[in-house]
């Protein structure tokens, strides 16, 4: 363990380890475009500038590139410091547009946050900024504006170290250096690509799907799990604000998910996420459920919950059938209230992948496209191929519920949260909240639990799963 | 002294009527006369070719102690071409302190120049407090508050929600002497 010295101040740091990391796992700021610390070292952009204090005399170099060695001494907030970092960012804004209003990035942006923090000052230069092209393809997805690119590389090096796609390169040199794809709709093909809109510091790669929709700090990120494999990774939503609600503009703006970004979970996903991950808002915004109904006419939600109770109480071989994308919470609360009422209960499979979508892979995409199979299969056994003959009702929590195969003459309970043609024909149907309106927590593959937080308040139309099973379960009749 | 004092009255502005208010007909007569003769002034000036009533025939018309501090209502400034100036970065929204404007951004691939601009831009009156600050925060000279704007008032406040039609129906283009919407600047568009 070398003791190195920053700021006067002595540090232990990791044999392994660079300047720059040794400063970060102290609490000692330096600031970095071109570093990360998943990907390799680049030292293209400079802005690291530490000085070397020595007995011949000190001199600046990176710190993200220097290893730490015995007895190093290294000023973080010299006067040399200070006024090399202000001519790096003189240099990187040389072509940047500055067009901050119209960027998406503006409020989170690294480059903006340096330039207030460590330079100030308009651009020195008399010289007219190099153009270059605006909102290039680079995929389906992605949009690229080379002119707010300071060419820091992490979006090349993403594609070459972590999802492995070597889809993106820089060609051309000097002023003229131009990030592009390798071949033409060869960045459509990489499952993570839009990992590198996180990575990029500045406002050059734009997400397609969030381009111009709002301000960041409007939103808001809510800490959630996403549930589109059974990896689990940990995302945040981003959602408008309550002081930012809209009275005249489209009420549903309020409650949509903005955009979804990975959260860091080093456990689960590390900083990464799919880009279905990305597009959680297709799964949790179509149509909802939000009438119960008996036979498909229309009846409060009392109603329907006392209708379920009478042909629970009624059934003689009742078979539940539980959502694997319900929560511990609300499973725990099945097994709690409700399953001694059931002859049996099995483990749906809610969701198949979709035609054409990845399987599986050795990064993060899991072949199983549900949430909370683990959790679920520790409560509860896997579905048989066909249900006992004998059953009279089926309970089916969540979607994926095949009625066809159902035993005839069976009655059904169904708990569902969007619209779907076999709401109507279920004998009960039951409105159920979503992940985006509770709390909660899933298990994922390897046994790992994680915990999402509610976005958006619940309609009152809409029953709660957890409180549901409890008010089924319960001895006493609940009044009509 | 030893006077009685005056029962208390039963409401603070309790009329206390004197006989001869009491009688009644005098005092109408006296109103009478009151607002007979203004308008018998009136009719004279009129008559004579002056101006008669005090009434204020505003915007064309403005009083010297009218509000010189009152900033006027909000107008959205234009490109020669009759676009917005807007170019939506949401400044005027976040600072506003009562946080009445509100827009939806739109893309614009066919103007590299600008390619951001507002499709929807609404300024709720109702809520609006005068204070100027989005003028002062707009980039772009966008948005401006005019005094020779009309129409403040509204009978409803659900409905005092300014739209972009009517925040760009500013369009002074009889002055002459200052031509607007501004020129193309040459070679390019402004």
């Amino acid at each position: 363990m070398p003791e190195i010295f920053i700021d006067g101040r002595a540090v232990q740091a990791e044999k392994d380890q660079t300047v720059l990391q040794a400063a970060l796992a102290n609490g000692i700021f330096i600031p970095y475009f071109c570093w990360h610390p998943q990907l390799s070292v680049a030292g293209n952009c400079r802005i690291c500038v530490v000085e070397v204090e020595a007995k011949g005399g000190s001199w600046l170099d990176i710190s993200c590139n220097m290893p730490v060695s015995e007895g190093m001494r290294v000023r973080t907030d010299s006067e040399e410091v200070r006024a090399q970092r202000k001519a790096i960012l003189q240099f990187i804004t040389l072509n940047h547009p500055v067009d901050c209003g119209i960027c998406d990035k503006a409020g989170e942006c690294t480059l903006q946050d340096y330039h207030y923090a460590y330079n100030g000052a308009p651009s020195i230069s008399h010289d007219p900024k190099v153009r270059a092209t605006k909102f290039f393809d680079l995929s389906r997805r992605i949009l690229l504006d080379n002119e707010r690119c300071i060419l820091c590389s992490r979006c090349v090096r993403f594609t070459r170290e972590i999802s492995k796609s070597h889809a993106l390169g820089i060609e051309d040199r000097g002023d003229h250096s131009l990030v592009r794809p390798a071949e033409d709709g060869c960045f459509d093909d990489d499952p993570y690509s839009d990992n590198v809109i996180d990575l990029c510091p500045v406002g050059a790669l734009l997400a397609k799907s969030f381009l111009y929709k709002a301000r960041v700090w409007y939103l808001r990120p809510t800490p959630s799990v996403c549930p589109g494999c059974e990896r689990g990774c940990a995302v945040n939503l981003w959602h408008r604000r309550p002081e930012w609600q809209l009275n005249a503009l489209d009420p549903r703006q309020n409650t949509a998910i903005a955009r979804v970004t990975p959260r860091e979970n080093p456990a689960v996903n590390g900083p990464w996420i799919c880009n279905k991950g990305r597009d959680l808002a297709a799964i949790f915004e179509r149509a909802r459920a939000e009438q119960a109904m008996l036979k498909g006419a229309p009846v409060g939600l009392a109603e329907a919950i006392a209708a379920a109770r009478r042909l629970i109480e009624a059934a003689r071989h009742p078979v539940a059938l539980v959502s694997n994308w319900g929560s511990n919470e609300e499973l725990a609360a099945f097994k709690r209230s409700l399953a001694g009422r059931f002859s049996a209960a099995f483990v749906k499979i809610d969701r198949q992948p979709d035609p054409g979508e990845r399987l599986e892979d050795d990064f993060l995409i899991k072949r199983d496209k549900n949430p909370n199979t683990a959790g679920a299969r520790a409560l509860f056994d896997d579905a048989p191929a066909a249900l006992p003959a004998a059953t009279d009702l089926v309970l089916v929590w969540g979607e994926g519920g095949d009625f066809a195969r159902l035993p005839a003459g069976a009655k059904t309970i169904l708990l569902g949260s969007y619209l779907a043609p076999e709401n109507g024909h279920a004998d009960v149907f039951i409105p159920v909240s979503i992940q985006t309106e509770r709390r909660g927590s899933y298990t994922n593959f390897a046994g790992v639990v994680s915990t999402f937080e509610p976005c958006f308040a619940k309609k009152p139309a809409v029953a709660d799963a957890e409180a549901l099973f409890a008010q089924l379960g319960a001895e006493e009749r609940v009044p009509a | 002294m030893s006077a009685r004092p005056a029962p208390r009255k039963a409401y603070w502005n309790e009329a206390r009527l004197s006989w001869w208010e009491r009688a009644y007909l005098p005092e109408i007569l006296r109103g009478l006369g009151i607002t007979g003769g203004v308008f018998m002034r009136n009719l004279w000036r009129w008559m004579t070719g002056r101006k008669g009533a005090l009434t204020t025939y505003y915007p064309e018309e403005t009083r010297p102690d009218y509000g010189r501090h009152n900033r006027g209502k909000h107008v959205l400034t234009q490109r020669p071409d009759g676009r917005p100036q807007c170019i939506a970065c949401n400044m005027c929204a976040t600072v506003c302190p009562a946080k009445v404007i509100e827009i939806d951004a739109a893309f614009d691939p066919e103007d590299p120049a600008h390619p951001k601009y507002p499709s929807r831009f609404e300024i709720d009156y109702s809520r609006c407090v005068f204070c100027g600050l989005c003028v002062e925060a707009c980039p772009e000279d966008a948005i401006r508050m005019v005094k020779e704007v009309p129409g403040l008032p509204g009978a409803d406040r659900h409905r005092m929600w300014l739209g972009r039609e009517e925040l760009l129906g500013w369009n002074p283009q009889r002055d002459v002497a200052k031509p607007y919407p501004p020129k193309p600047a040459p070679g390019g568009r402004a």
